[in-house]
């Protein structure tokens, strides 16, 4: 059969790994929100849109190439983020999950609905970095390959921030056991912001990216968030690198399901990986059985 | 906590606050059931559902923004039989669920005089059989598949050329060119399959073969593998059964992955403005359908697309034609009919072979357009040109498409 060529193979696979690779920057952060304040944030696609429409409105008016503007629209988003927490989230923490799930869920709504007044309901596309690389046979996608790139690095870059230094090891401390961490004299509420932030922004920069592979509008964030919600449970709930791992799974898993199925197929892969890993590991791949 | 039980005084001011929320009730219901009543007698109610959300938001925007320009119009020379025009819409949300919800409740709640169809075929599906259940007849702009009418139903009145005649001339320009193989991919819903039945029909009439044929889904974004399996069938023609945002991502993946063919042709996406923004160059030679252009010698094209680039501050699509041409459908129809009387409506419908701005109007016995020719059109230097026919033409074709590499 055709599609066993090594050649195909191989596109098939670096398609995969690079869709995969934005899709662990989106759900690392979801997972981060939750692990540190047990919140599920539902509006964290739209975080993602905001960072989308963002690089829109830069390229459009300012004429800013959408790799240049991740400098503006990732720091304005962690700022989005910071006050969110504490104006909104931080109200919802500790309290039962239903309370965060509406109280995220409703932000969700408004910040659709505000999207639709601003931008409309017509979908956008930033007309910038199209084609791709030739590599002997082989063409990457020039957007693909740097959104890949970028959101490796930024999730990288955040790991490694949680695990080297002090203030990452304050937020997993937080993480672990936010009392004891207060106790430990950490300021619980400002390490909450931080994160929420932290998170925001990291959606935000997904935001950009995805900007310039597919077309948006500002209902969008369905398909993202609830593949996300399959990575964060196959990665394992509240565990930074599972989502990695649990990411660029996904993406893998889409790409062949669309190359030896059908692409109709590729969009029930999520859940159909999702049902496979609980039944294998129900605590996710990286998760930890808690009592 | 329990509540203190109430004083006397307070007591008697709960009982004058609770009779007066009863009356302000009453007064309520009352006004809910005159209100209505009152607009009736004055203005003639055409209702539509559009969407104006969801994946079709983008053209049903224009679909209505076209139906608009129609009611002010009317009602601007006097109205209809002397009475005014008065246009109830909802969202649709995209969803033919919510479409069928929607038409039942203008026709059972909102009482109106006159129905117009939703945009894109499957929502349509859904409300012409509400219409039909009711008996009212729907004059259905945006909506194109055959299937629609195979149901044996009598009140649904097309404007669109069909969906399985769409490639029509695409194909036979590729035939011309000694082009064979063809891929066909179409997403699962009825007017992009209905597309996709006329290609495969139309393909084995002229000889040619179809390489390569997938289905995806209303939400699919990314088309790599596909394209990927594509390019390993080396077909010619590349022809999509696809709405705008499909056919957009599509051809920029097509392009991250170096597919090439000599023909891309898209429904509804290369036919609208939106997809040259979105695509930049890229979207140069790509082909397309159109059911209209606001370049084509008919009556009426130039001023309407003149007065609706005033009034929305962009070129009208064929979205918005039609949207314009179904409302002098209407008028033609209720002033044949001289009433809103549903029967006499629709007995005027079936008999009606008018041009309107949107073309000609005549239908069979089962309510299917069978009067207006499809157009091809092409993306040349940045716009949008009629191609095929080549009597309405305003550009000549270019043929090859562009290799990606020698852009």
């Amino acid at each position: 059969m055709e599609l066993l060529e090594p050649e195909i193979l191989l596109q098939l696979l670096i398609g995969g790994l690079l869709a995969g690779a934005l899709y662990a920057l989106l759900a690392c952060g979801l997972n981060l929100i939750f692990g540190v304040m047990r919140v599920i944030n539902l509006a964290h696609a739209e975080l993602m849109l905001i960072g989308a429409f963002g690089a829109y409105v830069l390229f459009h008016i300012f004429g800013l190439h959408p790799l240049a503007s991740l400098l503006i629209v990732v720091p304005a988003i962690f700022f989005v983020g910071y006050y969110l927490q504490r104006f909104l989230i931080e109200r919802v923490v500790g309290r039962p999950m239903l309370t965060s799930l509406l109280a995220t869920y409703g932000l969700s709504i408004i910040l659709i609905n505000l999207g639709l007044l601003l931008f409309s309901a017509d979908f956008k596309s930033i007309p910038a970095l199209q084609g791709s690389f030739l590599i002997d046979e082989l063409a990457v996608s020039k957007p693909r390959a740097t959104a890949g790139l970028i959101s490796l690095l930024l999730t990288v870059g955040v790991y490694q921030f949680l695990e080297r230094t002090r203030l990452g090891k304050a937020i997993r401390a937080v993480s672990e056991h936010a009392q004891v961490a207060a106790i430990c004299g950490i300021d619980v509420r400002q390490i909450r912001m931080l994160t929420f932030g932290m998170a925001a922004a990291m959606a935000g920069a997904a935001g950009v990216m995805l900007s310039v592979i597919y077309s948006f509008w500002p209902g969008s964030g369905v398909d993202f968030i609830q593949k996300c919600f399959a990575i964060i449970i196959i990665g394992g709930m509240g565990n930074f690198v599972g989502a990695f791992y649990g990411g660029i799974l996904l993406g893998v898993v889409e790409a062949f399901v669309g190359g030896f199925i059908s692409t109709q197929w590729a969009e029930a892969a999520a859940y159909l990986l999702l049902v496979t890993v609980l039944l294998i590991r129900p605590t996710g791949l990286k998760g930890v059985a808690r009592a | 906590m329990v509540p203190a039980a109430p004083s006397g005084r307070l007591k008697e001011e709960i009982i004058m606050k609770r009779r007066l929320s009863l009356s302000v009730l009453f007064s309520l219901i009352l006004a809910v059931i005159i209100f209505p009543a009152v607009t009736q007698a004055k203005d003639i109610v055409v209702g539509t559902s559009v969407a104006l959300t969801g994946k079709y938001a983008r053209t049903g925007q224009e679909q209505l923004q076209g139906f608009q320009m129609w009611v002010d119009e009317v009602n601007a020379r006097g109205g209809l039989l002397g009475r005014k025009v008065k246009l109830v819409h909802y969202d649709d949300e995209s969803k033919p669920e919510t479409g069928a919800k929607l038409y039942e409740k203008l026709i059972t709640d909102d009482k109106v005089d006159l129905l117009i169809g939703p945009y894109s075929s499957d929502v349509t599906m859904a409300a012409s059989t509400v219409a039909e259940k009711y008996h009212f007849p729907m004059v259905s702009s945006g909506a194109s598949a055959t299937e629609i009418w195979e149901r044996g139903y009598k009140n649904t009145f097309g404007l669109y050329t069909l969906a399985e005649t769409y490639m029509d001339s695409i194909l036979e320009f590729g035939k011309s060119k000694g082009l064979k193989k063809i891929a066909l991919i179409y997403e699962n819903t009825a007017f992009p399959r209905g597309v996709a039945a006329g290609v495969k029909d139309k393909a084995k009439k002229l000889g040619m073969q179809v390489v390569f044929e997938e289905e995806y889904g209303k939400a699919s974004t990314d088309f790599s593998s596909m394209i990927i399996k594509i390019k390993s069938r080396k077909p010619d023609m590349v022809i999509g059964g696809s709405y705008l945002p499909d056919s957009t991502a599509f051809m920029r993946q097509a392009k991250e992955n170096r597919l090439f063919a000599k023909i891309f042709a898209f429904a509804v996406g290369p036919g609208l403005p939106d997809f040259g923004q979105n695509l930049g160059l890229d979207a140069e030679g790509v082909m397309g359908n159109t059911q209209w252009e606001p370049t084509l010698k008919l009556p009426g094209v130039k001023e309407f697309a003149e007065k609706y680039n005033q009034k929305y501050g962009h070129e009208p699509g064929y979205h918005a034609g039609g949207g314009y041409g179904t409302g002098q459908v209407l008028e033609a129809a209720v002033k044949k009919a001289g009433s809103t009387d549903p029967d006499k409506v629709r007995a005027a419908l079936f008999a009606l072979d008018i041009v309107t701005t949107f073309g000609r109007f005549k239908v069979d016995a089962t309510g299917k357009q069978i009067g207006k020719p499809a157009y091809a059109v092409q993306w040349l230097a940045g716009e949008r040109h009629i191609v095929l026919p080549v009597e309405a033409a305003t550009a000549k074709a270019a043929y090859p498409f562009k290799d990606w590499g020698k852009r």
